[in-house]
């Protein structure tokens, strides 16, 4: 194979505005070493990318030397399939392994809000959708990794069996790094039979309070949902719109059998929800495209943000304090049981920097994280957010593992 | 140890906290893995995170090598101790410090027992899912380090699945509080690295753990097979028809044997038994559960036996659980090898099993997590008779071959430890354990926490890798491999 050459950025290839000077897409993990030593030795502020749907996430960089590209890395599939396990290039999308796992009634029960979305991206900023109120975010499904090292060294963590303690868990530690500690070749996963049936119910509130009930009733009790979200709609502040008709709803997806689907929403509609809609089929499906897509769908900042699951009515009570900030458009998308949610903010960037500072300031409300936005938003609040205590420790792991700090330099968590 | 420390020693913990006499010292010289002894030079019980961390900061200064302990039910010696060093014994730091139902979570102490948060909680209807066979007895500090699984881990994962946040003192003696108690925390997973670090990285000192809500319904069954083979395909039958059962495990004749004598469980003298548990919303339940019934049966089941109520489901578990301690009842000494294996290539690892159980002449009782792969042989062995103890050993190493042949691991739920470290790089590549020595050196530079566990012995340098030949300066007697 003739090694791949790098080649010049050109506008198309932009991380946040910033046009990398070089661009290389190796064929091979052999090829991504060499690619890697070499920046390392140069001291070139590398960035990797893989479907490019989540680059501009991070802090705004000031200069791209090399944009490292995993899209050649996209010919392996293995599906041990007796063994609910698949071991995956990192460059292959999400939704073209699940094609190929379809096949024996199997997926990886991730979603993501972006069609191009590869499963090195997925790993490297652990996103998750609403299943991952059954199923976790990616770390939980993964079981080994092949990495890539800043010096070149071609390393793996974990295997491909379910379940294993040898070692440290690199695997583990590189979900979330954003590409700052080492760049993913493939990954293992632990997968799980499709449900053979689900169904949606949707409700709709005009009041947080009777909403953040419902919820309660529901976590508390016994129905074991596939995924259980929340919808806060943003409000028409115009002094002749309505502001508060049904502005917020549940979706609550169960499956199972058929009959053990249909006997569930029975018993959630006997709990909470009586008046309900049901949705199957074609139509369900897209109400949860809609849910993963919606923070996404249209202009603004998009923030992501924590609180304890129990505080339900009073995120959706800061919503509306935002909203009065923004001119009503701050709307929210979230994980009912995670407790995790997605905000969209609209606005100039000012209005958008207070909402986050007010977030920020919130006394339940954590891990705020600026995931969307202008590269002024990202100069008036930092995108990551207080570091932690444990920071010191992440960087010292850093200084250790990508010696020369070519890896997402100044732009990732560390 | 220099008298001046060990008052130091007294006046962070208290004089009875503090032990150095070699009868006290007996106690802590191993945990559950007997043949791997060392005396440690104290042991110390501190009583709260704040001693912990004195403790901590006075063996950075000094240099001294320290060693976590939970409660010694570990089966690798991840807890063994260093000669010359401390013990952290964590046993007295035992509160569960706040039960959070709303919000599905418990903060505990490392030396809370891991059955003691179940307990706490179960008038709430909720329940710890890991559940190690130790649970009753095991900490969650312990918990913490060796990422345990357990029965139910098929279904609900590991201890790495379960804690959300924890606080550490790190090798420096710095207190820090590691991942969040609310999602998405920016950054690297370094909660993940923590768990399963098998106290190589820090001392976790509080755990906030997550609580799941009871099930509405269990149902338990336990079908007879004659022989693992059938047995074996049962599993792969449940699984192939798309049901992921709350556990699924198996025991050959010798275990059952064992089981029988020790704890009556009842179960039918067959030649293998498959216990498979689902758990979930009752309608579901019902349904598949039928359909596991009915793979049993078509695949050769001679008995099944469905647990009518809790009673009988516990005492089932019961049975299951005792096994590693049951093989006391029917051999005077054995070892407990754990080891993972693709689902799919159990049958033929279990045959190269009974074929080494043949060809060694030593018993080999099987109790394994069928679900997962993870395996549990247990090899019988008497140690009056000269050499037996080492055969064992051959044996043991010689499953753990057939389990990295098959494309598994060297261990599924027990750890590394001091065990397994020579084995470490018949899974690993140098390479791949480099960067994991590099990891552990940047949080402990000067590789005082619980050394000597997890990673091989470091090589000498210039040292070329390969089966042992003497180093040319370890000839000279200039240095000694320890």
């Amino acid at each position: 194979m003739v090694p791949t050459e790098m080649r010049a950025g050109s506008a198309s290839d932009a991380v946040d505005g910033v046009v990398p000077r070089q661009v290389i897409e190796p064929a091979s993990a052999s090829e991504l070493g060499i690619a890697l030593a070499s920046a390392s030795r140069d001291r070139l502020a590398t960035i990797i990318r893989g479907g490019g749907t989540k680059i501009d996430w991070g802090r705004p960089p000031v200069t791209v030397d090399l944009v490292i590209s995993t899209a050649r890395l996209d010919n392996t599939i293995v599906h041990r399939h007796g063994d609910l396990t698949a071991t995956v290039h990192a460059g292959i999308t999400l939704s073209r392994l699940n094609q190929e796992l379809t096949r024996y009634g199997q997926w990886l029960p991730i979603d993501s809000a972006f069609d191009e979305a590869t499963i090195g991206g997925i790993v490297a900023s652990n996103d998750a959708g609403p299943l991952r109120h059954r199923y976790g975010t990616p770390r939980d499904l993964l079981i080994g990794v092949n990495l890539a090292m800043a010096d070149g060294r071609l390393v793996k963590a974990g295997g491909h069996v379910v379940k294993n303690v040898a070692g440290y868990d690199l695997g583990r530690l590189i979900s979330g790094s954003f590409g700052t500690l080492a760049v993913i070749v493939d990954a293992t996963f632990k997968l799980l039979p499709i449900p053979q049936a689900s169904a949606t119910l949707v409700a709709s509130y005009t009041d947080a309070e009777r909403l953040a009930h419902d919820a309660a009733l529901i976590a508390a009790s016994q129905v074991e949902p596939l995924a259980f979200d929340v919808r806060v709609s943003a409000v028409d502040a115009r002094p002749t719109g309505s502001t508060t008709h049904d502005s917020c709803q549940l979706l609550l997806r169960l499956a199972s059998s058929p009959s053990a689907v249909d006997a569930q929403i029975e018993s959630v509609r006997r709990l909470a929800l009586p008046d309900s809609q049901v949705m199957a089929g074609e139509a369900e499906s897209s109400v949860w495209k809609e849910q993963a897509r919606l923070p996404w769908a249209d202009v603004g900042a998009v923030v992501r943000v924590a609180w304890p699951p129990a505080k339900l009515a009073e995120v959706i009570t800061l919503i509306r304090e935002l909203q009065q900030m923004a001119g009503g458009r701050v709307s929210m998308v979230g994980r009912v049981g995670a407790g995790a949610g997605l905000l969209r903010i609209e606005g100039d960037d000012l209005t958008q920097s207070a909402v986050v500072r007010r977030l920020r300031s919130s006394v339940f409300v954590g891990n705020v994280t600026v995931l969307r936005g202008s590269r002024d938003l990202k100069r008036l609040v930092d995108v990551w957010g207080e570091p932690t205590a444990s920071m010191k420790v992440l960087q010292s792991l850093k200084r250790s593992l990508d010696p020369a700090g070519i890896l997402n330099a100044g732009r990732g968590p560390i | 140890m220099d008298e001046r420390l060990v008052d130091e020693f007294r006046r962070i913990c208290g004089l009875d906290a503090v032990l150095h006499e070699p009868l006290q010292l007996m106690t802590y010289e191993c945990d559950a893995l007997p043949h791997l002894r060392e005396k440690p030079a104290l042991v110390v019980l501190p009583g709260s995170a704040a001693d912990v961390q004195k403790v901590v900061r006075v063996c950075a200064r000094e240099g001294v090598p320290f060693v976590a302990r939970g409660h010694g039910t570990g089966l690798s010696g991840g807890a063994l101790p260093v000669p010359g060093g401390v013990v952290i014994s964590l046993s007295r730091l035992n509160r569960v410090l706040d039960i959070d139902i709303p919000n599905k979570r418990v903060t505990v102490e490392p030396g809370v027992t891991n059955l003691e948060i179940t307990r706490r909680v179960a008038p709430f209807g909720y329940y710890y899912a890991p559940d190690p066979s130790s649970q009753q007895v095991c900490s969650i500090g312990g918990n913490v380090a060796e990422n345990s699984g357990g029965a139910h881990c098929l279904k609900y994962g590991f201890t790495v699945h379960h804690v959300l946040a924890v606080e550490a003192v790190l090798p420096d003696g710095e207190i820090v509080e590691i991942g969040s108690p609310l999602a998405d925390a920016p950054g690297p997973d370094l909660l993940a690295l923590i768990i399963g670090s098998e106290g190589t990285l820090a001392v976790v000192t509080k755990a906030v753990v997550r609580i799941m809500r009871r099930p509405e319904s269990v149902q338990t069954l336990l079908a007879a097979f004659d022989s693992i083979r059938e047995a074996g395909a049962a599993v792969s039958d449940i699984i192939g028809a798309g049901i992921v059962p709350a556990a699924v495990e198996m025991m050959d004749r010798l275990a059952i044997r064992a089981a029988e004598a020790a704890v009556h469980p009842n179960f039918p003298p067959a030649d293998t038994i498959l216990i498979v548990e689902l758990d979930g919303p009752s309608a579901e339940v019902r349904e598949l559960f039928a359909t596991v019934e009915d793979t049993c049966t078509r695949a050769g089941a001679t008995t099944i036996e469905i647990a009518q109520d809790d009673e009988q489901r516990a005492r089932i578990w019961k049975g299951r659980k005792a096994a590693f301690a049951a093989m006391g009842r029917v051999s005077p000494n054995y070892y407990v090898q754990d080891g993972v294996v693709p689902r799919t290539r159990l049958p033929e690892v279990l045959a190269r099993i009974r074929q080494l159980d043949e060809r060694s002449g030593l018993r080999i009782g099987n109790v394994f997590h069928a679900g997962d792969g993870n395996l549990h042989p247990l090899i019988c062995y008497d140690e009056r008779i000269p050499g037996q103890s080492a055969l064992a050993e051959e044996v043991a190493r010689e499953i753990l071959t057939y389990c990295i042949e098959a494309g598994g691991s060297i261990t599924g739920e027990h750890g590394v430890g001091a065990d397994k470290r020579d084995y470490m790089p018949r899974m690993f590549s140098q390479d791949d354990l480099d960067v994991m020595q590099q990891m552990r050196d940047a949080i402990d530079p000067r590789r005082l926490c619980n050394p000597g566990k997890v990673l091989p012995t470091p090589r000498l340098c210039g040292e070329v890798p390969g089966p042992y030949r003497e180093h040319p300066v370890e000839k000279a007697g200039l240095a000694e491999r320890f």
